[in-house]
């Protein structure tokens, strides 16, 4: 029944609200204005107040959060309403309203009783956490114990670790946290998108502003081409995106996985080479090029991009089914 | 029979992408394939009736209009044809600027008589074209060009010289670009032509490559005569034209290298699991491989993203610099990997061995042409700074 909903002025719309959540004094604050915008409920069913919308329209919001450094558990949000709709209704009503606030430890496993990579758990009512099995349980953060998040390199949207404890509140099964996962990866990939074309907006608008030997930075060509490749990086997010979420001949898994790896690789460097275009502004606390620097590095490890790549590899290794390789004898 | 019902197209029902898998599988065998190492190098007559059996079987020609030989399908359709022929061992065409550059430009600006003579032609592989554009005093900058175009009663008179012609001396057509006027007209009074090479007066000299082909030509124009009915487009708005028919060109043209860099990928990782002794030297590689094929699937999306704002009727303008940059660049990196690989086997290796080794040195060797031609990585990056960032050059 939305299918007349264009995903772009779902952008426009997310802009604004993102706009004003700059101002909100803290996560709780930015919830409520992102609830009452209905942007926390995109893909999450009516029944809790949610658009049922899928998941190329939540896109628009991660990357428009992406860009705007939100300080705010977007990813988790819009998939927890989602997946605990039907076990938890209540709770994921609280969640799309944004009256309730839950999170992922995305790196560790419940039976090492530490898991880390949990955005802004320290304010959160509800964490999700994984298990060795593949499934996930949602636990009571109060019932948690040992939360830090002083390793956490994200200034706006700080991660902590924490010991799980026993107050359970749902439980996912294998191919619910399947689908989450690569789900995850699409809505990531798009907020490391949006951060790396803010920082390449913030690089051109210096070098064009910035005059040196009577020329803007602009005219000088290392600085030229160091600002297109840039450009290629994150046009390449842009498209790489598109395609995940269209019907790629090859199929959607590794059109996704590629997406996410990708951005994940490419992302960090864009604002990497923004930083070096402001030269010593760049390196100020003041600008927000190594908050983008930040939010970047720390989705990469909790999308597990590394390990991804060594996934890839190690598949590779085993071997193509191409028919044109097939009269090859491999070895053991 | 017509020309045209002559032609086999994929049988309703199955889809195009299988009855080109199925096609490929039957008719891709010997010299003619490009993933082996051959005694006895496949000879241009091979390949040219190789090319004329990929028309009638409906691989190539797929855009073009049935009137000229064309199959009058979409880019949708050749893209799912492309796929297919990447992913397969299949040499590149021997005639591609034909039907990659001289046939849409044929087809954007010239006059019926024009297109029935040259298209139909170039498909059934009777007339192979070179591009005769790049002059020793005009590579990027084409607008220097300095070949002279002079009426004469009867047509033209072309004096100068062209460079790096690919494949000339085995061409029967040059598309030529030339000026009515002089040097410092700079994009004005340009006029393209199609010139037959064996016209008095054109002499071709071959130069070596660093692959050690003698695809590279130098043209001599001297007093060339060339009919009226040979010029495309009048002077100026044909040149107009042209560039705009270049512009999606860079983006389109041999459209299944993401698919073919896979394949290159594919074989060298399968050749050397044949081998314990080369997959001790493939292993180190393994993230940096791994790498690379998140690249392919990128740049899937940096083709599969332009070909759908064609088919809905978009512009692509320089947004074709990107997947020109992004591939060419990729495909090195792959191919200076695959030869730290390939060149360490030990000696005497034989069978799939031999096979990869022979082709990632060509592959190597190939890809340094890659960030040249086609516009220079430098180009795309000042097209992508000055038309896309729109980055000024004064305050």
């Amino acid at each position: 029944m939305h299918d007349d909903l264009d995903p772009a002025e779902f952008e426009d719309t997310a802009r604004a609200v993102m706009a004003s959540c700059a101002g909100a004094a803290d996560v709780p604050a930015r919830a409520r204005l992102l609830g009452e915008a209905g942007l926390l409920g995109v893909l999450a069913p009516q029944a809790t107040g949610g658009l049922d919308l899928p998941l190329r329209y939540a896109v628009p919001v991660c990357r428009t959060g992406g860009q705007a450094l939100l300080g705010f558990p977007l990813i988790e949000t819009l998939l927890l309403a989602r997946l605990l709709a039907d076990e938890s209704p209540d709770l994921a009503t609280g969640l799309v309203a944004g009256e309730t606030l839950a999170t992922i430890a995305w790196t560790g496993v419940v039976e090492d009783e530490i898991v880390g990579g949990a955005p802004v758990a320290r304010v959160a009512d509800y964490v999700l956490c994984f298990r060795r099995d593949g499934g996930a349980l949602l636990l009571e953060t109060a019932a948690c114990t040992d939360l830090d998040e002083t390793l956490s390199i994200d200034v706006d949207t700080p991660d902590a670790a924490l010991r799980p404890g026993a107050a359970q509140v749902a439980q996912l099964d294998v191919a619910a946290v399947a689908r989450l996962r690569a789900d995850a990866k699409i809505l990531r990939a798009a907020c490391v998108h949006g951060s790396a074309a803010q920082c390449l907006e913030l690089a051109v608008e210096h070098a064009q502003g910035r005059v040196q030997f009577g020329r803007p930075l602009s005219a000088y060509q290392a600085l030229r081409h160091r600002l297109s490749r840039d450009a290629l990086a994150v046009e390449t997010m842009r498209n790489a995106l598109v395609r995940a979420l269209s019907e790629p001949a090859e199929g959607p898994a590794f059109a996704r996985d590629a997406a996410w790896l990708g951005a994940a690789q490419a992302g960090p460097g864009v604002a990497e080479s923004a930083i070096q275009v402001l030269g010593g502004m760049g390196f100020t606390w003041e600008v927000p090029l190594h908050r983008h620097l930040r939010q970047m590095r720390t989705q990469a490890v909790l999308g597990a991009a590394v390990e991804g790549l060594d996934d890839l590899a190690a598949h590779l290794l085993n071997g193509s089914n191409s028919p044109w390789n097939g009269d090859f004898h491999h070895v053991a | 029979m017509t020309a045209s019902s002559a032609l086999q197209t994929a049988p309703s029902g199955r889809s195009h992408a299988a009855h080109a898998r199925d096609w490929l599988a039957e008719n891709l065998k010997g010299r003619l394939r490009i993933d082996r190492a051959h005694e006895i190098p496949v000879t241009l007559q091979e390949l040219v009736d190789f090319e004329v059996g990929m028309h009638a079987a409906g691989l190539a020609g797929i855009t073009w209009p049935r009137a000229y030989a064309g199959h009058g399908l979409t880019l949708r359709e050749h893209l799912e044809i492309n796929r297919e022929i990447g992913l397969a061992p299949v040499p590149n065409s021997v005639n591609s600027i034909g039907k990659e550059l001289a046939g849409p430009i044929i087809l954007a600006i010239c006059n019926e008589t024009q297109k029935a003579e040259y298209l139909p032609a170039i498909l059934k592989m009777q007339a192979i074209w070179c591009q005769g554009f790049s002059e020793p005093g005009a590579g990027s900058d084409l607008a220097g060009l300095r070949t002279r175009a002079e009426r004469t009663a009867d047509g033209w008179r072309i004096n100068g010289q062209k460079i790096w012609t690919s494949g000339a001396s085995k061409s029967q057509r040059c598309l030529l670009l030339a000026r009515t006027g002089t040097a410092e007209d700079r994009h004005k009074g340009l006029v393209l032509f199609a010139v037959r090479m064996d016209t008095p007066g054109l002499e071709v000299r071959e130069i070596r490559s660093i692959d050690g082909h003698r695809h590279f030509c130098e043209v001599f124009f001297n007093d060339v005569i060339v009919d009226e009915a040979d010029m495309l487009g009048a002077p100026d708005e044909g040149w107009a034209a042209a560039t705009r028919v270049l512009s999606i060109e860079r983006a389109t043209n041999r459209m299944y290298r993401s698919w073919r860099f896979q394949s290159e990928l594919e074989h060298l990782i399968d050749a050397c699991r044949t081998d314990a002794r080369a997959m001790a030297l493939l292993t180190p590689y393994s993230r940096q491989l791994a790498q690379i094929r998140v690249e392919v699937e990128l740049l899937k999306g940096h083709v599969e993203t332009l070909v759908e704002t064609l088919l809905s009727g978009g512009q692509i303008g320089p947004r074709g610099s990107f997947p020109k940059l992004y591939w060419s660049e990729s495909h090195q990196r792959f191919a200076q990997i695959g030869w730290e690989i390939v060149s360490r086997f030990p000696p005497g290796v034989d069978g799939p061995l031999r096979d990869i080794r022979a082709r990632m040195e060509a592959v190597y060797f190939a890809s340094r042409a890659e960030t040249i031609y086609a516009g220079t990585t430098e180009i795309q990056l000042d097209i992508i700074a000055g038309r896309i960032l729109k980055l000024q050059k004064a305050a």
